[in-house]
């Protein structure tokens, strides 16, 4: 080699650049490994979970869900004192038993019929606000002359419009 | 020019180690300017849909004076949101406060089955139930604690966490003065209320609001100045739970009593 190369004393240079370069792709090649993709896209965290948050599938459909198919039912309780009770607080959410974007139907919907539905709302509590109904369910049967059974509210009223 | 004889003697379609890092350090260089701006902001909030969240502020209001502590909403949170048993998004929390002596206060699996009379032979003062969630604070301290960056809030208002990113590592479940997160045993991520957030961002409220039969839960939204909830936030006397830890709760109370923390 030509001791005049002036490459031969700038030998020192070009391995500290190397070095930095290594580094700088391993910067590169870290981040784009470990960042998520949407990463700040509105602020410190990963932009695409909001989304995945909103699609999230919805359970509960509401009264107007149940309306569809089941008219008369609909009608009886919006015209009753159970009208502010939504359906699916009984039932249970509308998915166990249709598909609402497909219109189609999954599985029977499960119907509680127990008196402990009822006491769940109506049991009488010292904390719940006195103008609320209550009862304590024993003494109510009894003295109405009634049967104790683990379904005896149903023998009077019915859940859709009850009294 | 002795210089250059030596660049030409590299055999021929290689690249001289001074072009080689000339171009690839160009190269790399445009790579970091790249990776390291942050893609353009959007206003949407998410990919193509008709929801914007800049034009919401979502808040929640409970009367207590109207709960009756049936845990409907304990029952349809968890429906909703597959949250897994023995852990609670929302609780409703009973306070019986007899005329002298100990407040008795009680949340039986939340309340998720209701409540049992208390038999304590004490004469009740005054008793009433208190629905307690993720308060959505404005100054949160659970996001602050997140080492990296899986806690967030929406621009809605709405306190998330990122159950891809989180690593479990409990620090905002220990720094949520309200108890309202934990860690969830199946991702075993953090978890806590969405606010239903697949369902306030499609015009729905939230699953404890809908089936509330006695209108003790709403949700309301800042925004929008005919929402009956912010009507009341302006005309009642509201209050929030701990205010004095200044983390600007978005949870409101009607009818809270200074035994409720």
């Amino acid at each position: 080699m030509n001791p005049e190369s002036p490459l031969l004393h700038a030998k020192h240079v070009f391995r500290a650049a190397i070095l930095l370069l290594a580094v700088l792709i391993a910067m590169v090649l870290g981040r784009s490994l470990f960042v998520p993709d949407t990463w700040g896209e509105f602020g410190p965290y990963r932009g695409a979970a909001v989304a995945e948050f909103r699609d999230k599938p919805v359970r509960h459909g509401g009264d107007d869900a149940c309306g569809v198919c089941h008219e008369e039912e609909f009608a009886e309780h919006a015209a009753g004192v159970h009208a502010p009770v939504r359906c699916e607080l009984c039932h249970g959410p509308v998915a166990l038993h249709a598909d609402l974007e497909e219109g189609e139907v999954l599985a029977e919907m499960p119907i509680h019929r127990s008196d402990e539905l009822c006491e769940l709302c109506h049991r009488r509590l010292e904390a719940r606000p006195a103008a609320f109904p209550q009862i304590d369910v024993r003494e109510h049967v009894v003295s109405n002359g009634g049967e104790l059974t683990a379904d005896a509210c149903f023998d009077c009223h019915d859940p859709h419009s009850p009294i | 020019m002795a210089a250059q004889d030596n660049h030409r003697k590299l055999p021929s379609g290689a690249m001289s180690r001074r072009d080689f890092l000339s171009r690839s350090g160009s190269a790399v260089a445009g790579g970091m300017v790249i990776a390291l701006i942050l893609p353009e902001d959007s206003s949407a909030g998410t990919s193509g849909a008709d929801y914007d969240w800049n034009r919401h502020r979502w808040v929640y209001l409970i009367d207590t004076s109207k709960c009756i502590g049936c845990g409907s909403c304990v029952r349809a949170c968890r429906a909703e949101n597959s949250v897994p048993e023995k852990m609670y998004r929302t609780w409703v929390e009973r306070y019986e406060i007899p005329m002298e002596g100990e407040a008795y206060v009680d949340s039986p699996d939340g309340s998720e089955h209701g409540f049992d009379p208390v038999a304590n032979g004490l004469s009740v003062g005054k008793g009433f139930f208190v629905p307690k969630l993720c308060n959505h604070c404005r100054a949160t301290p659970c996001i602050q604690v997140c080492p990296v960056g899986a806690s967030f809030a929406t621009r809605d208002g709405v306190v998330l966490v990122d159950p891809e990113h989180c690593i479990g590592c409990g620090y905002c479940v220990q720094a949520c003065p309200f108890g309202s997160r934990f860690i969830n045993p199946e991702t075993h991520t953090a978890d806590k209320c969405t606010l239903c957030y697949h369902r306030i961002t499609k015009g729905m409220k939230t699953a404890c609001v809908e089936i509330c039969p006695v209108g003790a839960r709403r949700v309301g939204d800042r925004e929008n100045p005919d929402d009956p909830v912010i009507e009341i936030l302006a005309t009642r006397r509201v209050e929030v739970l701990q205010p004095e830890l200044l983390t600007r709760p978005q949870c409101f109370y009607l009818g809270l009593d200074m035994e409720v923390r």
